[in-house]
């Protein structure tokens, strides 16, 4: 009770003193009042404490002239002033973590780099990703696609290392591995992949199936032919149809249907 | 009211819980065999089952574009083994396709009764379409002749 | 702080804290707990499997294809099968009716029967059979391509797949006009 009486008396004397020091420009510029700017918040809910009740839609309205400019600064705002019970990963608001992949109007992306779309007319759905087994709200169950990654052996394998020193590549091997190594692994293209929505516990899925053509095209790693081995089965790789919704929806402008045309193409010519 | 009608998941969940096999779809893709640190495992590597199918699909469907130009082209009777071969090829690249569909929709695990059913019926429905386009050839004016003639009917 | 006002015993706790004798004395802080009826269970630490189990068997699988933005990648797919397996089906329907039922099916009746048809019936029919096969032809090409490592990026899937769906349309326009 003292420490609170005494923060506001040092918030009043605060106060007085910037009134005095500021009233002059205060009669001179008056703080631009933007309009309200209300949209419509659509987002999939879904209580584990109450298993029985069937996902829903629960509708949120905040006003987006007082929201940052991104998904992801919308989802704070409700958490942080509407619903607190509002569930959903968000680690590093940059766009490099991969926590906050969600479906959003449709398209799987990261919300912290997915713009709020300013049209006041159409409200703005949020899912989470597609086909998966939910834990709450927009947080997914992701076990089986760290399991499969984990599957396809995700570091250097050799042997035969140099005797001294590191690894050493030339810069055509290296510039092999642009485009797949800045994979964050937000599971954005495998939840957006039709065959890994209808046989996810055996197709590897295009996030998977990229870094293994990583490990694969690593001019350091010995191990590539084991590593093709593995994906000779009707499951594990061949069930990918270049549907092109993975190289579509990357969040990074990754390419994974590419990288598995080209694994396919290397075991062809085996 | 829209939405939520959507949200009722849809396809197999509703199917496999209407009749009463959810535990064993559970049990097969809700829950993981080992723990969150053991990797998931490859089935057996088979080069048929992989890239050996892989290219004699492509080579299929690649050779599919000279031999229908060829058939039409040389419509009639006097090349009936172009017409054959079109036939017998037609059949296989359509074997395959429906092959691919029932792997991906109706694979057994998920349906260990209508898939290892819907494999067979397929392939022998494949067989009797091949006795039957064999004596449509053979018997009849042949394939690319009848859709010739029938499109300027 | 939030489990204990959970299971009600906030004040019990609060009382012990701020009695510094009890606080102190980890006995008289448990009976004090107990008095008030809690019942704990001990599991092993392998029950965790279980209860996670438990939960994992409730979890509903999150929507998918019905709220997926239609785009030309995941459509031109379906069409591509849809379009490929209405042809097969026509291709075994046939053969197995000839198979089955030789003197019905055979040319002369079928052609017979086509050219029996109004001309309006004809086109729609050609329409119908000239589509699926243009666009199946063409798209098995662009298909076809990828495979052999062309068109493999974004953008240029993306105009192939609008030049399959141009050129499509031209060759039903002549194969219907054949």
């Amino acid at each position: 009770m003292q420490v609170l009486a005494n923060t506001a008396r040092a918030n009043a004397l605060r106060s007085s003193i910037r009134s005095f020091a500021s009233s002059a420009a205060r009669s001179q510029a008056a703080p631009l009042e933007k309009p309200v700017l209300n949209k419509e918040f659509k987002i999939y809910r879904w209580n584990p404490d109450e298993p029985a009740k069937k996902p829903t839609l629960q509708t949120y309205t905040i006003d987006l002239n007082q929201t940052g400019p991104m998904v992801l600064d919308a989802l704070i705002k409700i958490k942080n002033e509407i619903d607190p019970t509002l569930t959903f990963r968000r680690s590093c608001r940059e766009g490099i973590c991969g926590s906050c992949a969600m479906n959003i109007d449709g398209q799987n992306t990261l919300a912290c780099l997915c713009r709020i779309d300013r049209k006041t007319s159409k409200d703005t759905k949020i899912y989470p990703l597609p086909h998966m087994y939910i834990v709450k709200d927009l947080v997914p169950d992701m076990t089986l696609f760290y399991k499969q990654y984990k599957s396809i052996k995700p570091y250097l394998q050799n042997d035969n290392p140099p005797e001294k020193g590191e690894f050493l590549q030339s810069q055509e091997d290296r510039k092999k591995l642009d485009g797949l190594y800045e994979c964050i692994l937000c599971a954005c293209c495998s939840t957006s992949c039709p065959s890994y929505w209808w046989n996810q516990d055996e197709y590897l899925g295009p996030a998977t199936l990229m870094q293994a053509y990583r490990w694969i095209a690593d001019s350091r790693d010995s191990y590539s032919s084991q590593r093709k081995d593995q994906l000779q089965n009707e499951m594990s790789m061949y069930r990918c149809h270049t549907i092109f919704n993975c190289a579509r929806t990357c969040p990074k402008g990754l390419n994974p249907a590419a990288a598995i045309a080209k694994i396919k193409l290397e075991l062809a010519a085996e | 009211m829209a939405s939520s009608m959507l949200l009722r998941s849809t396809l197999p969940r509703s199917f496999a819980s209407a009749t009463g096999r959810n535990v064993l779809r559970s049990a097969l893709q809700a829950i993981y065999s080992g723990t969150v640190n053991d990797p998931t495992t490859f089935p057996p590597s088979s080069k048929t089952h992989g890239s050996y199918h892989w290219a004699f699909e492509r080579l299929l469907a690649a050779s599919l574009v000279p031999m229908t130009t060829a058939a039409f082209v040389t419509t009639g009777s006097s090349y009936p083994v172009l017409d054959g071969l079109l036939g017998i090829s037609l059949v296989m690249h359509s074997h395959i396709g429906f092959d691919s569909m029932v792997v991906d929709y109706l694979h057994k695990r998920k349906f260990p009764i209508i898939g290892p059913a819907m494999t067979w019926i397929l392939r022998t429905a494949t067989v009797g379409v091949l006795v039957g386009v064999y004596q449509f050839n053979t018997n009849d004016i042949g394939l690319t002749e009848l859709i010739a003639k029938v499109w300027t009917a | 702080m939030s489990v204990s006002a959970r299971v009600g015993l906030g004040s019990a706790v609060r009382r012990a804290a701020f009695t510094p004798a009890i606080g102190r004395n980890q006995i008289a802080l448990r009976t004090a707990i107990l008095k008030r009826g809690v019942q704990t269970q001990s599991l092993p630490p392998s029950a965790s499997q279980e209860i996670l189990n438990a939960q994992r068997l409730k979890r509903p699988s999150s929507p998918h294809f019905t709220i997926y933005q239609p785009q030309l990648t995941w459509i031109s797919s379906i069409a591509n099968r849809a379009t490929g397996g209405a042809l097969s089906a026509l291709l075994y329907g046939f053969s197995l009716a000839y198979l089955v039922a030789p003197g019905t099916f055979d040319s002369a009746h079928i052609i017979e029967f086509v050219a029996g048809l109004p001309e309006y019936l004809k086109y729609a029919g050609k329409v119908v059979l000239a589509a699926p096969f243009a666009f199946h032809f063409w798209n098995g090409l662009r298909h076809l391509s990828w495979d052999m490592g062309k068109f493999l990026s974004l953008k240029a899937a993306y105009r192939a797949g609008y030049a399959v769906l141009g050129v499509s349309a031209v060759t039903t326009v002549a194969l219907v006009l054949m």
